[in-house]
Order: structure tokens, then sequence, then C-alpha cells
């Protein structure tokens, strides 16, 4: 099949927040008119519209696709709504990748959104039913012991010591205090990371992202479309996404199967064989501070327990050799589901065009990775993006 | 937490009731916030408008869909407005018969052309008419708490 190349061109994110005076689609809204301002690009020269957001309970609206769609430039256009839990926010790219890789349509503009304060008492009461009616839930279970198992499963397979885990979360909430849209920007240090209130041990509370209210967007357009618009685009060079088992007990969750998978479908397709030495910068999925180790040594940037050390060596450090999460990540800038996802494939286009101000990386990059990951932490998506010369 | 409840024992199936335990709190948002602020303190309905593309939001909306500008200019469409379409409801949403049954319509304030919709009263079912002219039956000043239904409903004039 040939695919044309596809680039993007203009980005556009609101301010996370704990809890937005806007509604869903003023924050859709907003994200969507930066995108194409900042690119000059009129509504009308928009062909398609792609919009991601996690569970519709979150917002409290039933087919919240169809209804954020005229929020996200989807007036009298063709539109589709793309959704993979936390993976969304970079599954909905891939998905406006395809529209225009395919040749149907010369533009697209994606937007993701997602506004988790709607949601009373807590988001967690929507995430219950994502598990099994008659196996699970009838133990009450949560996001959080789902993810200290497998954190737990994690360090006892690698011995690793929580206080190296602890380091992404200082490094993340750092690094989000040079974003203009962080939520949780903080100077802490590893004691005040383990220190902090026990949420399910080994989790604690600064090793998880908060639930947030935001959105943000980039807009997508051809080769021949991209030249016109801009000297300066930022090509999407691979995509990569796939599932595992929803029988995830069944899994070893030490290590992200589906993420390598994805990762290698990514790799392949943009031709880069050794990943280590030819991803300049890197936006893993950061929701729990293990997250982003995990997830660095299943995009195979890492090997197997390798990624603390090399956390710990400042080779992920915004001046490091392979910058991790310079935006800030989900720890740090916040995590409105989707929205999260796509606030990396925006850093990663400032970062590439060495727009990212204070949090611009010291390493000249040429290429960057985004990942996300969710549904019943099974699913990997990854985009590879890539400076234009 | 869940509501999941054990096995009925006595129909002997093994089956489960639960429920999505959240509850939704909805912001009004930037334009709700003045739309709804005016509907209770003022008795007015806003819209905003679109000069580009001859367009009037009502309820008003913080952005015009079609051009993507964001809108600032609010106008005052009044509270009387013409029927364009109306139905004779006679069934609730569990399907029970609603008695007497409930008149809703689709109507066209001042002149417009933003349509919205809401209830019908102080009229027989057999007097309705497309085209009808309509006015807001407004609650009380103090039983008004900013929302819509702030509107008791239209009645024709
Ligand atoms: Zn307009």
């Amino acid at each position: 099949m040939k695919l044309r190349k596809v680039a993007v061109v203009g980005a556009g994110i609101t301010k996370f927040v704990r809890r937005a005076q806007e509604t869903a689609k003023e924050l859709s809204y907003h994200a969507t008119k930066m995108a194409l301002d900042s690119c000059n690009m009129p509504l009308e020269e928009i062909d398609s519209v792609v919009h991601g957001t996690a569970p519709d309970a979150f917002d409290g609206v039933h087919m919240k696709g169809e209804y954020l769609s005229e929020a996200s430039g989807g007036w009298r256009k063709p539109f589709m709504r793309s959704y993979v839990g936390g993976g969304t926010g970079v599954f909905a790219p891939i998905n406006g990748w395809y529209l225009v890789a395919s040749g149907m349509y010369d533009t697209c503009v994606v937007v993701c959104e997602e506004k988790m304060s709607s949601c009373q008492p807590h988001p967690q009461g929507a995430f219950l039913t994502i598990f099994d009616h008659t196996t699970e839930r009838p133990l009450g279970p949560n996001l959080l012991w789902i993810f200290a198992l497998e954190m737990n499963r994690y360090m006892q397979v690698h011995k690793i010591p929580r206080e190296q885990i602890a380091l992404v979360s200082v490094k993340n909430k750092r690094n989000a205090l040079d974003h203009p849209s962080a939520q949780l920007g903080a100077e802490l240090t590893v004691e005040d990371v383990m220190n902090s209130e026990i949420m399910a041990w080994p989790v604690t509370r600064l090793m998880v992202s908060p639930t947030s209210d935001g959105a943000a967007a980039v807009v997508l357009a051809s080769e021949e479309v991209a030249k016109k618009i801009t000297d300066n685009p930022v090509w999407i060079s691979g995509v990569g996404w796939n599932l595992d088992t929803a029988y995830w007990t069944n899994r070893d969750l030490y290590y992200p199967e589906y993420v390598e998978k994805a990762a290698r479908m990514a790799y392949k397709m943009a031709g880069i064989k050794n990943p280590r030495e030819e991803i300049n910068v890197v936006e893993p999925y950061d929701p729990f501070a293990y997250k982003e180790l995990h997830h660095l040594e299943g995009l195979l940037l890492a090997d197997k327990g390798q990624a603390p050390r090399i956390t710990a060596e400042g080779i992920t450090a915004r001046d490091g050799k392979m910058p991790s999460c310079p935006s800030g990540g989900l720890l740090g800038v916040g995590n409105p589901i989707a929205a999260a996802g796509m606030m990396k494939i925006c850093e990663l286009f400032w970062q590439l065009r060495g727009e990212a101000g204070k949090r611009q990386v010291k390493n000249s990059p040429r290429t960057g990775l985004a990942q996300a990951w969710g549904d019943l932490m099974q699913v990997g998506t990854v985009v590879i993006m890539q400076r234009g010369d | 937490m869940s509501k999941v409840k054990l096995p009925d024992s006595k129909a002997g199936k093994l089956a489960w009731k639960g429920d999505i335990p959240i509850t939704s709190r909805y912001t009004a948002g930037v334009a709700g916030q003045k739309f709804f602020q005016a509907l209770k303190e003022e008795e007015k309905i806003l819209g905003t408008v679109c000069n580009k593309c001859e367009v009037t939001y009502v309820p008003m909306k913080l952005f015009c869909e079609r051009c993507f500008a964001q809108l600032d200019e609010t106008v005052d469409v009044g509270d009387t407005g013409r029927l364009v379409s109306f139905s004779v409801v006679y069934i609730d949403l569990d399907s029970k018969k609603v008695n007497p049954p409930q008149i809703v319509g689709l109507i066209e304030l001042g002149n417009s052309q933003a349509r919205m919709v809401h209830r019908l009263g102080e009229v027989k079912s057999s007097d309705l008419r497309v085209g009808m002219k309509v006015k807001a039956v407004w609650e009380m000043p103090l039983g008004r708490e900013g929302k819509i239904t702030d509107i008791q409903y239209f009645k024709p004039v």
C-alpha cells in the first residue's frame, strides 16, 4: 500500500486544571482554535475531524464524541471519534494520520478533550465498570489497586527500590514548572514523594497523576498542503498500536508486551533500527511514576529493569541524552485522560521545531516518540515524529 | 463503591444487579453562566451572534461552529416566538402513560431564526398550529434557579 507523508503543522492546548469553568465544548473549542490559529488555517480548509475522548461517564454525556463534534471543528464535516481508554490521546492522531496518509483527505484536525470534574464523587466510579461485572466488580476494584499490583510486580522482578521510582515524580513535576498549562508543577525531593500519603502500597500520592479538565489539538496535513502552510513541518514517520487481552490477571504484569509490539510496528514504519540512538526525545505515558519506567522498557529504550538506572544517571533529564517527559508529563502537567496523550504529541511538535521555550531539550532533537497506554492495562499506542530537514 | 448484590437464589439464576456509581456535576460554562444569569435575574433569553455567518445561537454559545470565531456579541432575542413544530407526548421515559399528555414545541425566537425546544402550556392540543405566536411564561423571580425551567412553558398569545 502506498501511503502519503503526513505532517503535523499546528498545535494547541488549554490549561489543565482540577475544575474548569469552561464546558467540555468550550475546552475543545479553545484547543482547536489555538491549533488552527497557530498555522493560520481557517476552519473551511479542514477536510476531516477526529475527536478523542475517554469514557462518556467522565463528562456525563453519552455519545460524547458527537456532542463535542462542532466544538472540534466538525460542523458538517466527516467526523469520527476514537477511543481506546487512556491510550486515546495517541490513538486519535493515528486515526487522523490514516485519514490523510490514505489519500482520503488533505487535512485533518485531531482534538482530544476530557472534563473529569463532572464525575462525582470521583472519576474512579466510572472506572469500576471497566472490570468484569461478575468475577471482579464484586471485589470493588479500582485503578489504584491494579496499578499497585503491577508496580509491585515490576519492583519485585527487577529488585527496584521505590526511591528510584520516586525520582520520576521529582523529574516530571520539576519539568512541569516550565509548562504554561501545568496543574501540578513542583520542586520536590525523593523524600517528599516517599513520605506522601500511601494510596495503595507501593503507590504514594505524589507517584500518581491528578484528575484534570483540559483539551489539546493538532492540525495534520498532507505533504503538498503542509509545505504551503509551513517551512517547518513535523512528519509523522511511524505509528503503532496493539491490544493485549482484557483477561489481565493471566498476564505477567512486570513487562508491557503490547507496548513493545506497538513500538516495533512504529519503528519498522519509521525505518528505525536502533531506537536508543535514534529517538532523541520521548514522551512515554506516565500516569504513575513507575509507568514511565515500565514504558521506556516496553519501547525498547532501556533494557528490562534498567529504566530506573538511566533515570538516576540523568539520561532522561531535560538536558540528558534522551530526555523523557520534558513537558512535565501527566504527573506534572496533569491528566485529562485523552487530552494528556495529545499533550505529548503537542510537546513533540514544539520540541522538534525548537519552539518549546524554557522546556526546550538541549540535544537538538531530530526524532521523537510519544506513547500512551490504557483500556484494561492492555493497549499501547505509539507515534514517532520527525523534524523536516 | 459498587452496589453489586448476591445471586438471586430463589430464581436460581446467576445474575447480579449493579450500577455505575457516579453522579454528574455539570458546569454551565463561560457562555452558559451569562445565559442562565440573564434568565434568572433579568427574565431575558440571550443569544450570541456571528455577523459573518449570519447565525444567532440560542442558548448562547461561546463560539461560532461554522467559522470558529469567538462570539462576544450577545443579543436579547425576546421571549416571544413562532411555533415551528410540536408534539403531544403520551408516554414517559419508562413507557408509562402521561396524564395529561405533555406538549412540547420547537420555538423560533423573535426575528433571530434561533430555535429552542420547550414545553407548551395553556393550550389544547387540538388548537396547536405551526406558525402560531407563543410567549414565555416565567417562574416567579424568587422561584428561579438559573435553569432552563425558569421558563415554565410557552403559551399562545
Ligand atoms: Zn461564524
